[in-house]
């Protein structure tokens, strides 16, 4: 028997296929999960096209002049209509905000998919072996879990100082106990079934058994997590960078341009911080309604 | 119990000294200090005077084992910026942030079992579906966020409530309240809804939750057959089951709303403990930084410890024992 064409291979990836089928139509059914989808993508795609679509390049000196200082939205000026007003350098709000939504998903998405590798790998290996490795990890995760995440940024942050990687590190070690937990208890209730005492029978190098067979049975209430704890990680990010202690000055995301607005806006110049607030609240939301979504329609609780 | 009791002070105690060691060295290894505190143009003799005032010149495990001495003593170093016993400058912002959690609790509290009630009562109307879906947005906006929109309505257009600050105290017993005074109230109303956002949603989270289960209870059934008015039913038989877990949440999140204090007091300019923590960080204010996050770990865990005692005492199914494992 050649390993690689095991019957579980075949019969899961069959099962996957009609359920993903099934799962989209009861996707498209929802239209508040349609819009967030949507709107969640639209976002994602203008932060990858930013410097070519954005009317200025906000970072480049010579297209700034200070003279365009603090204009309202829909002022004219350097050529150009500032629809979002200018910041009290002179740059294009709608400018800045386009690049600031790319280095705040950057930022989020990698340390939420770190975050989630090495959760995923320590959750089922942690199931997997079960006791003392298992009982150590978990205290571990009961610990952290018990610390807001917040504070465990800010110690981390206060540990390494700031830096993109170093933001970046923070939020992934205070995100891993999340995916930890969650594939852990998948894992442990896979475990039990029939296919994995197959490949137990079958005397499969462990590895084998945990990410060949174990791995993929995980995956769909690691989607769900991984999709909130991303947009709690850019939430996340846009704090720290918003109380000075994230992202450096020379990586302005979201959190640091309405961290730089918000003197101006107690004088009543509330375009600088508002509308990356606007942009950052619409992409965390955005995201957190699919997430729920999805994960309502994984629950089989929940299934009519 | 008292074995577990034991068990779980010297956990603690483990957990402290295992914080300080990784705190405090990594703490060390980030920036100079003096480059901050001595003006450039000074020269070196007075980096050279102030490296060894503030003891850096010795080695690092001695400064630890310096440290660790001074802790057992209650002294957790001097502010390198304040030139006060850190402890003392801690302690001293204390009861602004106490009075801040307190306050928002109070406001989740107040707010959150009525609006609870009512999601629970009729999930399926426009009203219960509302107050549910409001609740979502409580969790998942950021915080600072909230706060920037409070000040920007509130304080700047509308005029009618101020942006930052504590506003005027009055000492109860020794200690500074702004509730005790008109103006520090009026200060006091923003940040305490700012932070008692996140808890608020969770309250009605819960107790919608929980009056959606009770009602379905055989208990509840019983009670209505017995032809008990509709209301004793809801406060009595009802609210009664759905405040043990409600409590609980407002305990073991006491925590959580300690750690977003530093959020909602860096946005107000509220004089606490967390905003010395933001402040203490950007000026690598060692002493303070690390004082902090021990005293700050140590309320953890013991507002943990306490929520699973009561939890016990409230519900006698809880038996405290250790897992094992």
């Amino acid at each position: 028997m050649i390993p690689d064409s095991s019957p579980t291979a075949v019969s899961r990836g069959a099962a996957e296929g009609t359920s993903l089928g099934r799962f989209l139509r009861d996707f498209v059914e929802s239209r508040v999960a349609v819009a967030a989808f949507v709107v969640f993508s639209t976002l994602v795609v203008l932060a990858l096209v930013a410097p070519v679509i954005s009317p200025q390049n906000p970072y480049d000196l010579a297209e700034i002049s200070i003279i365009d200082g603090r204009l309202p939205p829909g002022s004219e000026g350097g050529g150009m209509t500032y629809w979002l007003g200018t910041d009290d350098q002179g740059r294009d709000m709608l400018s800045a905000i386009l690049h600031g939504l790319r280095i705040s998903l950057f930022v989020g998405a990698t340390s939420g998919l770190i975050a989630l590798v090495i959760g995923m790998a320590l959750g089922l290996v942690s199931a997997y072996l079960g006791g003392r490795v298992d009982a150590l990890f978990m205290r571990l995760v009961d610990f952290q879990l018990s610390v807001p995440s917040i504070l465990v940024a800010l110690i981390l942050i206060a540990l390494l100082g700031r830096g993109v990687d170093k933001v970046i590190i923070a939020l992934i070690i205070a995100q891993w106990a999340f995916y930890a937990r969650t594939v852990r208890g998948t894992a442990l209730v896979e475990i039990g079934k029939e296919y994995m005492e197959a490949a137990a029978c079958l005397a499969l190098p462990k590895r084998r058994q945990i990410f060949r067979h174990l791995l993929p049975n995980c995956l769909a209430p690691m989607i769900v997590i991984g999709m909130i704890q991303v947009a709690s990680a850019i939430s996340l990010e846009a704090t720290l960078s918003f109380l000075g202690v994230g992202l450096p000055i020379t990586e302005p995301s979201l959190g640091l341009l309405i961290a730089n607005g918000f003197e101006y806006m107690l004088s009543g110049r509330y375009w600088i911080s508002v509308f990356p607030g606007l942009a950052l609240l619409v992409l965390i939301l955005s995201l957190n309604l699919v997430g729920d979504h999805v994960r309502d329609l994984l629950n089989p609780r929940l299934t009519r | 119990m008292l074995a577990y009791l034991l068990r779980r002070l010297a956990q603690i105690v483990v957990l402290l000294f295992a914080m300080s060691l990784v705190v405090f060295f990594g703490v060390y290894a980030i920036g100079d200090p003096v480059e901050m505190l001595v003006d450039p143009n000074l020269g070196q003799e007075a980096r050279d005077e102030a490296v060894r005032v503030l003891g850096l010149d010795r080695p690092l495990l001695e400064q630890y084992l310096t440290y660790l001495d001074g802790l057992r003593r209650g002294d957790f170093g001097r502010s390198f910026i304040y030139g006060e016993s850190a402890l003392r400058i801690i302690l001293e912002r204390a009861p602004a942030t106490f009075e801040l959690a307190f306050a928002a609790m109070l406001f989740a509290v107040v707010l959150g079992i009525p609006l609870g009630i009512v999601a629970g009562c009729f999930p399926d109307r426009l009203l219960g579906r509302t107050v549910l879906g409001g609740s979502i947005l409580g969790f998942s906006l950021p915080s600072f966020w909230v706060g920037l929109m409070l000040i920007m309505c509130f304080a700047v257009y509308l005029g009618w409530l101020p942006s930052g600050g504590r506003g005027l105290t009055r000492d109860v017993l020794g200690v500074p309240l702004s509730m005790a005074t008109l103006d520090g109230i009026q200060h006091l109303i923003l940040p305490a809804i700012n932070l008692g956002i996140y808890i608020l949603s969770f309250v009605i989270r819960v107790t919608a939750a929980g009056v959606r289960e009770t009602l379905l209870q055989d208990y509840v059934r019983y009670a209505r057959a017995k032809g008990l008015s509709p209301r004793r039913v809801l406060f009595v038989h009802v609210l009664r089951n759905v405040l043990i877990p409600v409590v609980t949440i407002l305990g073991l999140e006491f925590a959580t709303v300690l750690a977003f204090s530093v959020v909602t007091e860096s946005v107000f300019a509220w004089p606490g403990m967390g905003k010395l923590l933001i402040d203490a960080i950007g000026l690598l204010d060692r002493p303070v930084v690390v004082a902090y996050l021990l005293i700050v770990v140590a309320i953890f865990a013991v507002v943990n410890l306490i929520v699973d005692i009561l939890y016990a005492a409230i519900d006698p199914r809880v038996r405290l024992t250790e897992r094992t494992s």
